[in-house]
């Protein structure tokens, strides 16, 4: 008689003793593991290489005949042209000081995502191809042929990896694996493999400007009612200027916060500042998404999306480009803005603040300003009339979104913001945040809710660093200036802190603006109840101060 | 021995020994690590394994049975295990990895006539792990709902500007 298996059979992972070499366990693509992949027709309207219907869960993925070589090809010509990428494979002594700084191993557990094997995947190959020793003893230095479980293996490990480069930080080398992640993303891509969620946007960005694929007229619909919104609070209208020629500045953001919840009320936000500050600026239908959707697929891709806002900069002759609240925007802007399409137009002047007369020294080159420099600045010149009361029901911490606070260095500006708007605000613990923030688990074009699970998990060491300072310090809110991290940190805390509610850091910004002739705000830009107005108070609402 | 004293004497050795089962589960290649770093931090899943393995010796001796300290003090394990596992019996086979650590460590040891206090401790353990099972499927049932959320949140200025034009009706937008 067959027998019933006991618990200890029935919870076990792994045999005592693992029978293969950690190289050899084969990648699972069992469901929630995976994103979907990017449709044929898709890569076929961008011209990407070998567009073909595949599944990631079947066996065949479909592979190009020759698929061996077009791969060997590419890795070599990226390894001539990317000289850090041939350094990356070269130098790593594995000492491990990478390997437990990665969220996707602390949350899944899984070795391979440890970053120093994440990047062996690919180093091994480069082992047999372009290493003497490699070339001569094969296995036993770790070198290994390309087979299609391989390639299977590359595709799993590239997705579950951010591009956040926290274990860039503590490799005493300065490894980045997420550039090692960029660059196997796009030897991927030209054998046709590549997924939904980014390849659809990057559609909608080259097509379209934003990564809905919203026609330019309603999409200045769309912003017009965010502005009536506005007036619902505050009593003004804010002006929505799009396009305007000779405008000074133009400002770009991620078009999620223009269609998503709750990064609309941060968009608000903007809308109510500039107008207050009757900042003379226009909004872009072709710039309108700063979010580099092509930043996920190759660097290619990033340059053609990135070229757009130096193009419509020149077309509209604006002098500078003020930049909204965005991760990877500021990555592309920060790191390859540069080289990819400088120098600026002609037209474009060093960037100063037209209300305080700062220079922003460090954005002579790229003449573009983070709109937390910008807020920052005009909070230190005291340029604002402010009542952080007003959000004093909230007891914030903030996160810093990997990009710019380790793409770039942005760690005090917004924090300068948040206190100045906010009375009650709490760090989270040290080593998770700042330089080491814990990435929201899905960056990188992983935000899909396939992989809710696999979200989860690697979103959990951000999860428990909030749900620390929720317990500990009654902390209920979560500020991040970041269009994605609004998008993911919503479910990340409603699973591992249930009751901390996430916002840009403008939403805040914009609940604390007094405005000139606003009238008496009861709500805030949620049009959810101000709790601190005295209810004999609110009866007063419409009458201008 | 008594059976309290017995089990309280063997506090250390029973967290140990659960604890030890649990991390024998991950990944060879994982398991030193989650043993050795002890930064809550650093190392979650560690932190969060001590913290369930005090919570259940506390429940199974008796110490503290207040229903809602045991779920709170399980609460992150058990949210791990479900976005860990997607498998229930995997996810919460974990609490009866201490059934064989308790009649090893506690049986041979006990006097005939306290069987009954240890059937006590076993018991405990049975209701813990139904407690848990409870709270696992609420876990799974917050992940498909983060989906869902998630779906409308994307598009949700997008569907009331479709609204607004009568592209859709209110209804479907829901
Ligand atoms: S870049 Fe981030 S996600 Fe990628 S391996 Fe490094 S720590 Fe992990
Ligand atoms: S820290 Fe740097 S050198 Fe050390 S194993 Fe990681 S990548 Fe290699």
């Amino acid at each position: 008689m067959a027998k019933l298996p006991t618990p200890q059979q029935l919870i076990a992972d792994r045999p005592a003793f693992p029978d293969k070499h950690w190289l050899n366990v084969k990648s699972e693509f069992t469901p929630g593991s995976f994103c979907y992949p990017a449709k044929k027709d898709t890569m076929e309207l961008l011209h990407m290489p070998n567009p073909h219907e595949w599944d990631p869960a079947a066996e065949d993925w479909g592979l190009p005949e020759n698929w061996e070589r077009i791969l060997c090809d590419a890795f070599a010509d990226r390894l001539e042209k990317h000289r850090s990428l041939k350094l990356f494979m070269d130098i790593c002594v594995r000492c491990g000081a990478c390997a437990d700084k990665c969220h996707f191993f602390l949350g899944t557990n899984d070795p391979k995502n440890m970053p120093v094997l994440r990047a062996e995947l690919l180093r091994s190959l480069y082992r047999r191809d372009h290493t003497m020793l490699g070339k001569l003893l094969g296995k036993t230095v770790g070198a290994r042929a390309w087979d299609k479980s391989v390639v299977k293996e590359l595709f799993y490990y590239a997705y579950q990896c951010t591009e956040c480069r926290r274990c860039s930080l503590f490799c005493p080398y300065g490894i980045d694996t997420a550039e090692i992640t960029m660059i196997v993303r796009e030897l991927l891509h030209e054998v046709g493999l590549g997924t939904h969620w980014i390849m659809d946007p990057v559609k909608n960005c080259s097509f379209t400007g934003n990564h809905l694929g919203i026609k330019p007229h309603s999409f200045v619909e769309i912003v017009e009612m965010l502005a009536d919104d506005c007036e619902i609070v505050t009593g003004i209208r804010p002006k929505t200027p799009f396009n305007q020629k000779n405008a000074e500045i133009l400002f770009i953001t991620p078009s999620g916060d223009v269609f998503a919840d709750p990064g609309i009320y941060t968009f608000m936000g903007y809308l109510l500042l500039f107008h207050e500050l009757d900042l003379n600026y226009t909004l872009s239908t072709y710039a309108s998404e700063g979010g580099n959707f092509g930043s996920f697929t190759s660097f290619n891709m990033a340059k053609k999306l990135n070229a757009k806002m130096y193009a419509e900069a020149e077309r509209l002759n604006v002098k500078w480009i003020l930049g909204g609240e965005c991760g990877h925007m500021w990555r592309v802007l920060n790191q390859y803005m540069d080289t990819y399409n400088g120098p600026t137009p002609v037209n474009m002047v060093k960037p100063v603040s037209p209300i305080t007369g700062t220079e922003f020294t460090n954005a002579v080159s790229t003449k573009m300003v983070h709109v937390a420099e910008f807020t920052a600045d005009l909070i230190y010149n005291n340029k604002l009339n402010l009542d952080p009361c007003r959000n004093d029901h909230i007891i914030t911490t903030f996160h810093d979104s990997c990009n710019p606070s380790r793409g770039m260095g942005l760690l005090d500006e917004p924090r300068y913001v948040l206190k100045a708007v906010c009375n009650n605000f709490v760090e989270m613990p040290e080593n998770t945040i700042r330089e080491q923030t814990f990435c929201c688990g899905a960056g990188s074009g992983l935000n899909t809710e396939e992989i809710m699970e696999l979200r989860m998990r690697a979103g959990m060491p951000r999860g428990n660093a909030l749900r620390y300072v929720q317990q500990n310090h009654d902390v209920n809110h979560m500020a991040c200036i970041c269009a994605i991290d609004r998008a993911t940190l919503p479910p990340l805390a409603n699973y591992w802190a249930p009751g901390v509610t996430v916002s840009g850091l403008h939403e805040l910004v914009a609940n604390a603006l007094v405005m000139k002739g606003e009238g008496k705000r009861t709500l805030d830009l949620r049009q959810e109840d101000l709790p601190n107005v005295e209810p004999d108070e609110a009866a007063d609402t419409g009458e201008e101060q | 021995m008594d059976a309290k004293t017995l089990i309280d004497t063997n506090k250390d050795e029973i967290l140990r020994q659960w604890i030890e089962a649990v991390y024998s589960l991950y990944p060879l290649e994982t398991t030193g690590f989650v043993r050795t770093s002890s930064d809550p931090f650093g190392n979650p899943v560690g932190d969060m394994t001590k913290q369930a393995a005090a919570a259940i010796y506390n429940a199974i001796t008796g110490e503290d049975t207040a229903v809602d300290t045991v779920k709170a003090a399980l609460d992150r394990f058990v949210k791990l295990r479900a976005a860990q596992r997607a498998n229930p019996s995997q996810g919460l086979g974990v609490f009866y990895l201490m059934k064989p650590i308790l009649r090893k460590l506690l049986l041979p040891q006990l006097a005939k006539d306290d069987l009954e206090t240890y059937l006590g401790v076993e018991s405990r353990l049975d209701s813990l792990t139904l407690l848990a099972f409870d709270m696992y499927a609420s876990a799974r049932e917050t992940l498909a709902d983060l989906r869902i959320t998630e779906i409308r949140n994307q598009h949700a200025q997008l569907t009331r500007w479709a609204q607004k034009h009568g592209v859709i009706s209110t209804s479907q937008a829901r």
